[in-house]
């Protein structure tokens, strides 16, 4: 017998009961041996009996007349009825979209993830965490030199940047730096509010890739809001609550694409 | 016919789960679900005597809930629902569920149309990732890269749950 490297695709495989037997025993050696692994597998055993729970209460409630009714022939056309399963789909998609759309940083462990998007946002994290964190070295050029600033990172980038306003959400900005991307450039707009909060915006030219959703620090609290669109990859990074960070960060975009002319 | 009937009948309870984990509300769930029976009994031809009635159903109820999903994005009739349709929708859950039960329904509904229903039929319906693929009209591998990340989306979500609960009670 061979024994193979498994990875976490197993772990759904073997849930799924699509692992073949003869494998499983190995697997439950490499669960053993892998702790992490292990923890993950019972939680994501102990979501899924949670949610069976939940959902087959319905398997013991009577079913509608107008249901049977339906099937047995004793209803002889459909009546005009308001098609309430749309909007309450229409709802959960908002839910949906509102909760970011996706969870890249347990995705892309699987290796499914869009890469692009999580470059992105790793580095515009990995960004926010060092520089935000500067008290007197944040920024490169400040908001006092706001022109030359923008106009500088601009021609670094090749793009049309411009500073968002956010002061109506209380945040001002403080300035901005060039900052490596690979064999590029990136630029990263430094905001703070009165009580010392801090926002970051960071600004790479991208190609074609098309999305948007959020991403989470493995280990920490911060959060990017990110969009690739366009030929720009942006992201919004800060620790606010979700819904403040993507209502600041829909607001920075959409200004953003205006000034490049873009919207 | 009347075996056939009877052998939909049977399947209207698994329907309503799904049609449950797939739209939350109720009676919206139900109209689902009535909307799919309509269009079963319209195409009885289109089951063959022995093919398993309650993938046939299964299949035709998540087209429809795809096809409206996908027309109501196009559409952008999304960023058009008002506030009190989609508040209503949500707080209309059942008073006898458990808070715990509710939460999990909740994080369901967040995930994207794609992915919850892929991890509901394999997760809760028990299909394989075969026949997930044939109902859903997708490779199999894609049906366990959705259910593999749905599970994590799920799992993001009661966490993200817990901790602005945890949050909550710090602040009180």
């Amino acid at each position: 017998m061979t024994r193979r490297d498994f990875t976490e695709r197993d772990i759904h495989m073997a849930l799924d009961g699509e692992m073949p037997q003869d494998e499983r025993d190995d697997f439950a050696a490499w669960l053993d041996a892998n702790p992490e692994m292990k923890s993950r597998s019972s939680r994501f055993e102990a979501d899924r009996e949670r949610l069976r729970a939940s959902l087959s209460d319905v398997l013991a409630e009577p079913v509608p007349e107008r249901l049977t009714a339906l099937v047995a022939g004793e209803t002889p056309k459909a009546t005009a009825r308001a098609p309430r399963w749309r909007m309450a789909a229409a709802a959960a998609l908002l839910l949906a979209l509102g909760a970011g759309g996706g969870y890249f940083a347990g995705a892309a462990r699987l290796g499914m993830g869009s890469e692009t998007a999580e470059d992105l946002s790793e580095a515009a994290i990995a960004a926010h965490a060092v520089y935000a964190a500067e008290q007197r070295h944040a920024v490169e050029v400040g908001a006092g030199d706001r022109d030359h600033l923008l106009g500088w990172l601009s021609s670094r980038l090749g793009l049309t940047l411009v500073a968002p306003d956010l002061s109506s959400d209380g945040f001002e900005l403080v300035g901005g730096r060039l900052l490596p991307a690979g064999h590029r450039s990136a630029a990263m707009l430094l905001y703070e509010d009165a009580k010392g909060s801090r926002l970051s915006i960071y600004v790479t030219p991208e190609g074609a890739a098309k999305s948007w959703g959020t991403y989470d620090e493995e280990q920490g609290d911060l959060r990017a809001i990110y969009w690739l669109d366009k030929g720009w990859g942006c992201a919004v990074v800060g620790t606010l609550a979700p819904e403040k960070l993507l209502e600041l960060g829909r607001k920075a975009y959409r200004q953003m694409l205006a000034g490049a002319g873009m919207a | 016919m009347e075996d056939r009937k009877a052998a939909i009948l049977a399947e209207i309870p698994r329907l309503r789960r799904y049609a449950r984990a797939l739209v939350r509300d109720r009676d919206a769930a139900d109209d689902l679900v009535q909307d799919c029976l309509e269009r079963a009994l319209a195409r009885m031809d289109n089951w063959r005597t022995g093919d398993n009635p309650r993938r046939w159903l299964f299949t035709i109820m998540h087209h429809l809930f795809v096809d409206q999903t996908r027309r109501t994005k196009r559409r952008g009739e999304v960023a058009m629902l008002n506030l009190d349709d989609s508040e209503a929708l949500s707080v209309q859950a059942d008073q006898s569920e458990s808070v715990a039960s509710r939460e999990i329904v909740d994080a369901l509904q967040a995930i994207g149309p794609e992915r919850r229903a892929a991890l509901v039929i394999v997760g809760v319906e028990g299909f394989s990732y075969a026949e997930a693929a044939a109902m859903l009209g997708i490779p199999a591998g894609t049906v366990m890269s959705r259910v593999a990340r749905g599970r994590e989306e799920l799992r993001g979500l009661l966490d993200d749950m817990h901790r602005r609960r945890a949050i909550r009670v710090v602040e009180r």
